[in-house]
């Protein structure tokens, strides 16, 4: 594998060279792939905000500014370490720093449930890694696809609903500034249920740049709920892409948290592959300092008779900055599609930002599509109803900015969880 | 049925399709400083328009064609355009008996006879006309009348000649020069336009209209647009455009500035009916149009209403930069796409100023193959307290063929603004349907009656004569595309 580079962008250069340096050689991804991954990263380079896609996320400045020396140190964690991240209720597994730790991890005793990691998987579930997340669509797809580590595979074989929520610890930690590329491949054969959390941390003491892809498969009639939360802290810099493909019947839902990271990009790309199937996707972020949170989705209808929600909400509070930008893509033959879209942010401070772009894309007539996107302050007439009552400023303001939050905690649906949520929420506030 | 109803359609062909026998003074095809020169001499510019010219020449040779717009054309040739024409013989017309008739029979064919209006006068048609053939401006009529007010209405060329410490002033405030590839171009080769002063406390006592034709083969136009609204002022201007049929892509880079002082208030309407092309989309012209809008001083008011149904292609964003306190943007539009044609067509309000205030409201219909996409750019700047802004972009979707897209940038960085966007996107309910047909109004009346509803709130806001046109246009522009 020679990386022949034309100087189209120093950052990707320097990245692409760094990179390789540390990592050994991949085996689960076919050669041909990562060739054209790196050729894909060459020619189009790490995306900056000329990117009409990340226009409102600078990926190369980043890079540029807090990652110039990638030494790739990592720390390694214990079960000490790990205890503090868990869920009481759920089956938790560890990644760290990439790799599927199943010694940290528990032991899996269910019905149909396979779980493994990304090496071990045999050629028949290889041909389907990579045909969701494509290297020629996102140049950072394309980054994980070319330095991705030892992830995780998970099946569930056809007709089994799992009992309890399976709960997926992601978390970095390295000595010096680290480049980890995490993926993994969730695969819910037809008719099968699971409910599936994924938590991002970062317990090193240095910078982590976290890009983590994720395929996730939903077969038909089957169901995945899912449950991200994001938690990294200030050193943290990370894009989460989800791409999902989603088939006849099925259901796919997923609520993002988004509470710390110095950056958080996430991209939220669904397809609609068959008929009859449903999507619900939700946000909740709250930011402050200089943090900056990126939500991007794109949800797309191929075939008719499909419904699809969004919800996303966000308080941008200090110098923050909060984004969202969804796309709603009806297809020519997604006749009898509902597509509802909504995004709702508060200003906190003159200082912070809001950026929306909701995008409606329509090839097809029988359809009902709406977006709807508000930004605003607190409800001055909410806040002086309550002062009326008795209640202090700075409270009334906390019980409105929880009101206008509940909506989204309300429908984490593990209690565990949720508390972890409301807790840190509320810290922030 | 279908079938039937797009017959008839097909048959509806464009009305203004013709073109008129007029010797036209034309420069050789081709762009280069030779003939900015060229251009500048012949409208005998003082030096300061020539430099203006070739500065933004030089900048524009620099720049690529915007990418980013959802369309697809075959990009234009610029060296294969004639970036010059006017009508000959070209002589000072002290009356309208010396026009050249045949151009007043084609002024007669777009059911704009100056003649009658000048007869007219101050009685029911109270509309002053400057009409732009070609690439110059031909006849301006009530100059008398609007002199009588202070009230400067004349051609862009006009204008550089009597005015201009006035056009040196203003021009380029709105859309610098390097704004973007097609403000360049126009601010390098513009050949005519309209120019507008209304003066301290003046209420314009009739509407002011500029009607755009491209007549000649081959050619391009290029006109600007001034109007300046100096303190307590009130004008409504309207802009109309029509085109002869012609198998190749004429291409149409405008730019329309607008400046409001203090409590002023620009009212602007555009019904742009440029030929779309034939049903096979062959043809048409492509609209590439700059306009803006600087509410200067506090209380000023600029507001923009445009009915497009022409082009086979259109990337216009009418906006306006409220910079003034308490000042106000407003974006009323109507755009309907049929065959083969693409708009992209949207607004900008750029909030500076405190309390300043913007209302959108955009319907897009698409019928047939084409493609229909707003797209507008909301920004709060910091510093912009209680800001307000209100969306809404609705589509109707006619066949399964065509495409709406909506691509609103919201960007807000005060707390205090309250900004609020919605979009739709349907077709024409069957019920709604159901319920004129049992009222025994057949289809083609009952979709008229829907999509008209469907447009009022932006129709409501059109000068009468205007609403009329426009409101005829759309049932030609629309005409069995739902079987």
């Amino acid at each position: 594998m020679s990386l022949i580079v034309d100087n189209k962008s120093a950052v990707t250069q320097n990245l692409l060279e760094q990179l390789q340096k540390g990592s050994g050689k991949i085996a689960f991804i076919p050669d041909a792939e990562i060739i054209s991954a790196i050729r894909h990263l060459e020619n189009k380079g790490i995306p900056n905000n000329k990117h009409e896609d990340y226009k409102y996320c600078n990926i190369e400045a980043v890079l540029r500014k807090e990652f110039k020396s990638v030494e790739q140190s990592f720390n390694e964690l214990t079960n000490a370490d790990i205890a503090p991240l868990k869920l009481e209720e759920a089956i938790n597994l560890v990644v760290v720093n990439g790799n599927y730790n199943e010694s940290l991890s528990e032991k899996i005793i269910v019905k149909g449930l396979t779980v493994k990691s990304l090496k071990d998987i045999s050629s028949s579930q290889k041909t389907l890694l990579s045909s969701q997340a494509k290297s020629d669509t996102d140049a950072l797809i394309a980054l994980n696809t070319a330095f991705s580590n030892n992830g995780l595979f998970l099946d569930m074989e056809k007709g089994n609903v799992i009992p309890m929520p399976i709960h997926v610890i992601y978390v970095n930690s390295g000595n010096t500034e680290i480049v980890v590329n995490t993926r993994n491949f969730i695969h819910i054969q037809a008719n099968a249920e699971v409910t599936l959390v994924e938590s991002f941390f970062n317990t090193g003491s240095s910078k982590v740049f976290s890009n983590f892809v994720s395929e996730k498969f939903v077969g038909e009639n089957a169901k995945l709920n899912c449950f991200t939360f994001q938690n990294e802290g200030p050193l943290s810099y990370s894009v989460n892409t989800n791409q999902v493909k989603v088939n006849k019947y099925s259901t796919y839902s997923n609520t993002t948290t988004t509470l710390g990271g110095e950056l958080v990009r996430n991209n939220h790309n669904v397809e609609l592959a068959a008929s009859n199937c449903e999507v619900h996707l939700n946000g909740l972020f709250i930011t402050k300092g200089t943090q900056q949170v990126d939500n991007h989705t794109l949800i797309d209808h191929q075939m008719p008779n499909c419904e699809s929600n969004e919800l996303y909400k966000g308080i941008a509070k200090d110098k923050s900055v909060g984004t969202f930008n969804g796309k709603i893509f009806v297809r020519k033959d997604a006749q009898k599609t509902n597509a509802y879209q909504s995004s709702k942010n508060i200003l906190m401070s003159d200082d912070a930002t809001i950026n929306t772009k909701p995008q409606l894309e329509i090839y097809a007539d029988d359809v009902k599509c709406s977006h709807g996107t508000s930004t605003g302050k607190i409800d001055t007439e909410a806040l002086f109803y309550l002062k009326a009552r008795g209640i202090g400023e700075e409270s009334a303001r906390k019980l409105l900015l929880q009101a206008f939050a509940q909506e989204l905690i309300d429908k984490i649906e593990i209690p565990s969880l949720q508390e972890r949520v409301l807790h840190l929420f509320e810290k922030t506030l | 049925m279908a079938n039937e109803i797009l017959e008839e359609h097909i048959q509806n062909e464009y009305k203004w399709g013709f073109t008129t026998d007029i010797a036209a003074d034309e420069a050789p095809k081709g762009l280069n400083e030779d003939i900015i020169r060229f251009i500048s001499a012949k409208k005998n510019e003082p030096e300061w328009m020539l430099e203006f010219r070739l500065k933004a020449f030089r900048n524009w040779l620099n720049m690529v064609e915007p990418q980013w717009a959802h369309v697809h054309y075959q990009k234009p040739n610029f060296q294969d355009i004639i970036y010059y024409s006017a009508p000959k013989p070209k002589k000072e017309l002290a009356s309208l008996d010396e026009v050249d008739p045949e151009l007043l029979k084609t002024f007669e064919k777009l059911g704009i006879s100056i003649d009658e209006q000048k007869r007219l006068t101050g009685v029911q048609s109270n509309i002053a006309v400057d009409i732009v053939f070609d690439s110059v401006s031909v006849k301006t009529t009530f100059k008398e009348t609007l002199a009588e007010k202070g009230i400067i209405f004349c051609s862009f060329s006009e204008a550089v000649q009597e005015h201009p410490e006035l056009v040196k002033k203003y021009m380029g405030m709105a859309v610098p020069p390097t704004d973007n590839f097609y403000a360049a171009l126009n601010s390098a080769v513009f050949t005519d336009g309209s120019f507008c002063y209304i003066p301290k406390g003046v209420r314009s006592p009739m509407e002011l209209s500029t009607y755009f034709r491209i007549n000649a083969s081959g050619t391009g136009q290029f006109e600007r647009t001034l109007i300046i609204a100096d303190e307590d002022s009130y004008v409504s201007y309207l802009e109309g455009c029509t085109a002869p049929q012609r198998d190749e892509n004429q291409l149409h880079a405008a730019v329309v500035e607008i400046i409001t002082h203090k409590n002023a208030e620009v009212k602007y309407s555009t019904v742009q009916n440029w030929y779309p092309g034939d049903k096979e989309g062959k043809g048409g012209i492509f609209n590439f149009v700059t306009k803006r809008g600087i509410c200067l001083e506090d209380n000023s008011k600029i507001s923009w209403t445009q009915v497009e149904t022409g082009s086979a292609v259109t990337w216009k964003y009418p906006s306006v930069i409220l910079k003034g306190n308490n000042s106000v943007g407003e974006f009323y539009s109507v755009a309907v796409t049929n065959n083969y044609q693409q708009a992209d067509t949207g607004t900008k309000m750029i909030h500076i100023g405190k309390n300043t205030r913007s209302t959108i409201i955009s319907k897009g219909i698409s019928a047939g193959f084409s493609n229909n996409s707003y797209r507008g750019l909301v920004q709060i700047k910091k510093g912009a307290s209680n800001a307000r802004n209100f969306s809404q972009c609705d589509s109707l979707l006619m066949g399964d063929k065509c495409g709406a897209h909506t691509f609103p940038y919201i960007e807000i960085k005060d707390k205090s603004a309250v900004v609020e966007h919605e979009a739709t996107t349907s077709k024409i309910g069957e019920d709604q349907l159901f319920y004129c047909k049992q009222r025994g109004i057949d289809n083609e009346k009952a979709i008229g009656l829907i999509v008209n509803g469907y447009c009022k709130e932006v129709l409501n806001k059109l000068p009468m004569e205007f609403a009329v046109e426009a409101q005829k246009l759309l049932a030609i522009s629309l005409e069995g595309s739902v079987g």
